[in-house]
């Protein structure tokens, strides 16, 4: 990890501690607040990868994702705001030369909601997923990238993962500006892999830290859970599995491949991880006021909207292979 | 060997079914789920058409599996006024099963079961809540944790301890079951929101402060109260199982009509998916197997507590493999359907009724005293 990362790490976990870790309940059940946003926009999150004539802060790939990582630990919705703004909205803009709308998101002035629609896997025309609705919306067609102006007709949504963040779903879509044809939105996608994961594995690292105190302080038959073979020995093979994860995301490497790599690794990990932090704290890990049952929802309701098992396995087997493969 | 249901139980798991489906409806699942709201109306619509009869185990498996294939959020409301009945059926005098199980049989009560405590889940033996006799009653002290239907149930089986273990090592022994009501004084419950899933039923904390209950409503012989529910779970975890089957089961019906439905509308279905729900239709086949072989010997008089930890194991991580697989076959649709649900509510089938951990513990304990079904 470069220094620049390592004091990224620092500030990002001083900020998560002093701005959400205490409200991360909350922010489940009520949302990210207009304090939470503008803190934001103040510590400069938004943009903070973009460069620095395009008005954001032009950190490094391993800084930028340091951001996520931290902000994933302690609360994955406001992770996924962060993503969704800078490796995914912001860098359409920035590719469509939209550099005076750029200027108003990073400034807080305006924001954008996103239709991820036909970038992600097993959305249908009938409805879609709409992330933070606004008044004007990025919508992913078939196409194209366009901005759809006006807030779609919504309809009553189920939110399984990221509570903390409007998410709700609607049937029709206006035309809208064509900001960027479809391949080039694929390629950004391609091209966030290493944010996403950075997302689950700041999500694993948020609920197995979780599951290694409980299980200290937690006693079952007069020992603590952390004594017994099957608690240890879990928990701290998936501490290292995770820190190994963890290396190769703050590596120098910035490699496309690479990324696509991680993220399919890392989005399996998280469920998996998340699903034993809860397992271990037994029926409290049940309930949402321990925190840890927040992780387990996000990581499978992430998976579906930033790892596509079809598309991305696609991509990387094309990868490995040099040329189409895994298409029959 | 007959792998098949006799055609009576065939019949009655599609009565079952059509009542789920029709009145399961997705707005009252839905409702339900959101509020954390008890379906009482169900549950007495499921006792006037006579779905939930206890007097035949096999109706009772049945009629879990099929509820939790629709929703199991009010499957499991509908098939729970009677948690416990079991040990009350078995232990319980004439006075106490005629005073208490009518009147649930009857829908006018609900009962819940009283083990868990907030310092032990697993740890049954090494519970806190006491009983001393003073007079001709039981005055309890103590508090019970993740009650099922504990701020809507109107008494309770309850273990407690009555007496210090003879020996440190024995800590099991000294406990009894109680029969305990809700107007009973001291006696006060707090139901607990917020649940990752099953948030239909009601759960609760029970706190007891200087309780009296008569000393008739003993269930059985004191000193006997850990048999008396380890004999119970030994029930429960076989309806646990169904439970987890039917979770399996309703995530293998959504994730199947998902890809058909893809299918028929020309979207490419590769294999990997296909893979998918198979590995998913061949552990619900295999854990429903196991399940009907610990029924069996259960309802044949002749338990088998590690065909049943298997069984209940086995089946309860089935459920959160199928609803977990279901969510990445179905993508972002699944996010949108109440496969979502599904998934919320599977996980809490490897922790409640034992822990998958626990379960583990029993089937290699048994293994090891050479104690197998051979």
């Amino acid at each position: 990890m470069n220094d620049q990362t390592e004091m990224m790490m620092d500030n990002i976990r001083q900020f998560a501690q002093a701005n959400i870790n205490d409200i991360a309940l909350k922010i489940e059940r009520e949302g990210v607040s207009e304090d939470l946003y503008n803190s934001l926009i103040q510590q400069g999150l938004i943009g903070a990868n973009l460069p620095a004539e395009m008005g954001g802060a032009g950190l490094d790939r391993t800084s930028y994702d340091a951001i996520l990582f931290q902000l994933a630990r302690a609360s994955p919705s406001v992770a996924f705001h962060v993503f969704m703004n800078n490796s995914i909205i912001l860098k359409i803009l920035e590719k469509a030369s939209k550099k005076d709308m750029i200027g108003q998101i990073v400034s807080g002035k305006i924001r954008l909601g996103l239709i991820p629609g036909n970038i992600i896997e097993g959305s249908s025309e009938k409805s879609n997923i709409i992330i933070e609705p606004s008044k004007m919306n990025i919508y992913i067609g078939k196409e194209n990238a366009s901005l759809v102006d006006g807030m779609p007709e919504l309809l009553k949504s189920k939110s399984l993962g990221l509570r903390g963040l409007k998410t709700d779903l609607f049937t029709s879509i206006k035309d809208g500006e064509k900001l960027l044809p479809y391949g080039d939105v694929e390629k950004i996608w391609n091209e966030a892999s290493w944010d996403a994961a950075a997302i689950f594995l700041g999500i694993s690292e948020g609920a197995l830290e979780k599951a290694i105190e409980y299980t200290k302080v937690r006693k079952t038959f007069n020992f603590p859970l952390k004594d017994y073979e099957p608690v240890a020995f879990r928990l701290s093979e998936l501490k290292s599995e995770l820190e190994i994860l963890k290396n190769t995301l703050f590596s120098d490497d910035s490699k496309e491949q690479m990324g696509m790599m991680l993220k399919t690794i890392s989005a399996e990990f998280a469920r998996r991880a998340t699903k034993y932090a809860l397992q271990f704290h037994g029926g409290y890990g049940y309930l949402e006021d321990f925190g840890v049952e927040k992780f387990y929802r996000d990581a499978v309701a992430l998976n579906a909207l930033m790892f596509r098992p079809i598309l991305d396995k696609r991509a990387l087997a094309a990868s490995i292979y040099g040329e189409k493969s895994g298409y029959l | 060997m007959d792998f098949d249901l006799p055609e009576e139980l065939e019949e009655y798991r599609k009565k079952v079914r059509e009542f789920a489906l029709r009145e399961f409806t997705p707005e009252l699942a839905e409702k339900c789920d959101r509020e954390e709201k008890y379906p009482d109306e169900l549950r007495k619509k499921t006792l006037a058409e006579g779905l939930v009869d206890f007097s035949n185990p096999w109706k009772t498996m049945i009629a879990i599996e099929e509820m939790c294939r629709v929703d199991p959020g009010l499957g499991i409301s509908a098939t729970v006024p009677y948690f416990g009945a079991e040990v009350l059926m078995l232990h319980g005098s004439d006075h106490l099963r005629e005073k208490y199980l009518s009147r649930v049989a009857e829908g006018k009560a609900i009962m819940g079961l009283g083990v868990t405590e907030p310092g032990g889940g697993s740890d049954v033996a090494g519970l806190k809540t006491n009983a001393r006799k003073e007079n001709g009653k039981y005055i309890v002290n103590g508090g019970k944790m993740f009650i099922t239907n504990g701020s809507i149930a109107d008494f309770f089986v309850m273990l407690v301890r009555t007496s210090p273990p003879d020996d440190p090592k024995k800590r099991h022994h000294g406990l009894s079951v109680l029969v305990v009501e809700k107007n009973f004084k001291g006696f006060d419950s707090n139901q607990l929101k917020g649940k990752l899933g099953v948030r239909a039923t009601n759960t609760a904390e029970l706190i007891l402060n200087n309780v009296e209950v008569p000393e008739e409503n003993l269930v059985g012989e004191e000193g006997k109260g850990f048999y008396y529910i380890m004999e119970f779970f030994n029930i429960s975890r076989v309806f646990v199982a169904a439970q987890s089957i039917g979770i399996a089961q309703g995530a293998l019906d959504r994730a199947t009509a998902f890809l058909m439905n893809e299918e028929s509308r020309g979207h490419f279905v590769g294999e990997e998916r296909k893979f998918k729900l198979a590995e998913i239709a061949t552990r619900v086949e295999a854990s429903r197997l196991l399940m009907y072989k610990a029924a069996s010997y259960l309802f044949n008089y002749r338990p088998n507590p590690m065909i049943t930890s298997m069984a209940k194991g086995y089946a309860s991580e089935t459920a959160t493999f199928a609803a977990e697989t279901a969510m990445e076959i179905t993508g972002a649709t699944g996010l949108q359907t109440d496969l979502e649900r599904l998934f919320r509510d599977s996980k809490i089938m490897e922790i409640w009724e034992g822990t998958s951990e626990v379960e583990k513990i029993v089937i290699s304990r048994m293994m090891m005293k050479g104690d197998k079904n051979e």
